[in-house]
């Protein structure tokens, strides 16, 4: 055990470079003059001016990102409500019935569930566009919000409940000064991932799109079935660079939030 | 718990800043109401050069929307909650159109244009007397394939793509129209026959060329054959000059046993809300200088008469693009079969596809 092997750090870095080769290939060839992913001819700028230029993308990744704020905002109210219901219910039966139900709606394939939204929203007469995009995305992201928030609220030890309600405290102190601190870096990660879920959803949005609005996701495969422009390829560089951009604020957050817990606060 | 409520305070205000900021930059696109038309047309269809000069010259802004299919259009516009001003359907899919009672008849009178068609695309039997649809483009199915891959040799007639050479080298369109009209052709019957033991004659004979098949695509089959994946691309006129301005070994070829002519006609659809700015559209589409510079970028086949006369010489005599009215007799368009028989065909087309190699 004295000297390391150099391989564990082989291995890893065999495999992000796997992971990431993709995406630089993308980004490397975004720069191309050349007009196409064969060969590199020459460094540019115009495929990103081009993309500046166009409005009409402009207001497309404005809209997918209004999307997934919203919904991801909704559906983390909702889950935690949710979440909240299904720990303290009584009957156990009900309990597990709910939690199966709601794992379901996990596990099922997006295209069932993009297709029977499309039939439902046509049946109860929503036109297609903003409302039936975010009412979808709200709707499958409740149960990411529920699990990822569940957790946290099983581990809560119910002595910090009856010790609050010893000491005076009424219901709704209860909720808003014990439990909802505790609980709140699961309530954060729920939103980041219903975010990231969201943003990036492309079946369910394909069937519920209509009217002249659709999402990045959508606008992208329409883009690449007429040929691919290297335009994509710009696009693309500008959506990992906001990704990771999310990624280091949700580390910044977390890192902070465990220091002021640490030093006995947090029941903010 | 302050803390998570600022937080939801914040996203709810991010999103409705950016929602302004969209609502911002739609009035600056012109997209709200007032003097607006919106077109419905297939992907990349129009040089949107066209539509700038639309806008400039009668300061009416344009929406700009496509499809990729007859279908999912007339979806769009049947399940209304749409407000398309002109659409650019094909012409079996305004016949249909028509009979549903989606369209608005055309004045004539607002389409002095109308006089530079050639007489040969008007008064057709999808729409007598032009009464609701005024031509754009019309084109043929055809079989491109690669000179330099077929080594020399020529194709003339769709039954050359069964030669033993081509083993898994064509490419199909993704239609059920056009590969059983394909297979209906090669045994000299029309495209729109309606007898079933025809129908299954044909669809047997294009089992037996199943072996010669690389795949069944819809838009893809561009860049595969620009990259040389295949040898032969059963596809649309205008897809064919398009590649062949980019690649010169390509050859387009209108097989001699038959093949499909089609016309893409405006139209305004019922739901139209600026029928008057639909009417203007239509005529500017038809103007000469306007109709030849669409086709240079388009590809298709222009029939504006006044416009070949603007174009270069070896494209209008180019008769693989413009064959003359003794070649396009060997040609046919397809008829509105009804719902049955389509779906006949479709079940035929489908059985086809799922036929092992």
């Amino acid at each position: 055990m004295k000297k390391k092997s150099l391989w564990p750090k082989v291995y890893l870095a065999f495999v992000f470079i796997v992971l990431y080769a993709p995406i630089f290939y993308l980004t490397f060839y975004s720069f191309n003059s050349g007009g196409t992913m064969n060969d590199f001819e020459g460094f540019t700028l115009d495929w990103y001016k081009e993309l500046f230029q166009d409005t009409r993308l402009l207001i497309i990744v404005l809209n997918t990102i209004i999307i997934a704020l919203l919904s991801a905002a909704i559906s983390t109210i909702i889950g935690v409500l949710g979440a909240l219901a299904i720990v303290y219910m009584k009957k156990r039966a009900a309990k597990n019935a709910l939690l199966s139900l709601n794992n379901v709606l996990i596990v099922s394939p997006d295209v069932i569930i993009g297709a029977s939204f499309l039939i439902l929203f046509t049946i109860i007469g929503i036109k297609l566009g903003f409302t039936s995009v975010l009412l979808s995305h709200v709707a499958f992201s409740i149960p990411i919000v529920v699990i990822m928030v569940l957790p946290k609220l099983q581990e809560m030890s119910l002595s910090l409940i009856d010790a609050a309600r010893d000491l005076g405290a009424s219901h709704w102190d209860v909720l808003s000064k014990v439990i909802l601190p505790y609980i709140s870096p699961g309530i954060f990660a729920g939103f980041f991932l219903a975010l990231t879920y969201s943003l990036d959803d492309f079946a369910v949005t394909f069937f519920v799109t209509g009217n002249g609005f659709t999402t990045l996701s959508v606008e992208i495969y329409s883009l690449a079935r007429r040929g691919i422009s290297l335009n994509i390829n710009a696009l693309s560089t500008l959506l990992f660079l906001f990704t990771i951009l999310l990624v280091i604020g949700y580390y910044f957050i977390t890192k902070r939030n465990g220091r002021t817990a640490g030093a006995g606060g947090g029941n903010e | 718990m302050n803390k998570l409520i600022r937080a939801f305070v914040a996203v709810f205000a991010v999103a409705f800043l950016l929602m302004y900021t969209v609502s911002k930059l739609n009035e600056s696109e012109g997209k709200t109401a007032g003097n607006t038309l919106t077109v419905f047309n297939w992907g990349d269809y129009i040089d949107a050069e066209l539509i700038d000069q639309f806008e400039k010259e009668t300061g009416i802004k344009v929406i700009y929307e496509t499809f990729d299919s007859n279908e999912a259009m007339m979806t769009k516009i049947e399940q209304g909650g749409t407000a398309y001003d002109v659409a650019v359907p094909s012409e079996y899919a305004i016949d249909k159109m028509k009979k549903a009672n989606q369209l608005l008849p055309v004045d004539h009178s607002k389409i002095p244009n109308l006089k530079f068609i050639d007489e040969r695309f008007m008064n057709l039997a999808f729409d007598p007397g032009n009464k609701y649809s005024i031509p754009y483009f019309w084109g043929t199915v055809g079989i491109l394939y690669n000179k330099d891959l077929m080594k020399g040799k020529e194709i003339t007639a769709w039954n050359d793509l069964w030669g033993p050479e081509l083993r898994n080298e064509i490419l199909l369109v993704d239609g059920a129209r056009e590969v059983m009209g394909m297979g209906l052709n090669s045994l000299h019957y029309s495209l729109n026959d309606t007898n079933k033991q025809h129908l299954i004659e044909a669809k047997e004979k294009l089992d037996t060329l199943t072996p010669n098949i690389k795949a069944i695509v819809g838009d893809e089959i561009r860049m595969l054959m620009e990259n040389d994946e295949a040898t032969i691309g059963v596809v649309w006129s205008g897809t064919a000059s398009e590649l062949m301005w980019k690649k010169e070994n390509l050859e387009y070829v209108v097989p001699e046993e038959g093949s499909n002519l089609w016309f893409d006609n405006m139209v305004i659809p019922k739901t139209a809300k600026n029928v008057e700015a639909a009417h203007k559209f239509i005529n500017f589409m038809l103007d000469p200088k306007i109709a030849t510079q669409n086709t240079e970028y388009v590809g298709y086949s222009t029939p504006n008469k006044k416009a070949l006369e603007y174009m270069p010489k070896e494209i209008v005599s180019d008769e693989r693009f413009y064959p003359d009215p003794e070649q396009t007799e060997r040609l046919e368009v397809y008829e509105n079969l009804g719902p049955n028989m389509l779906a006949y065909y479709n079940e035929l087309f489908l059985e086809f596809k799922m036929h092992k190699k």
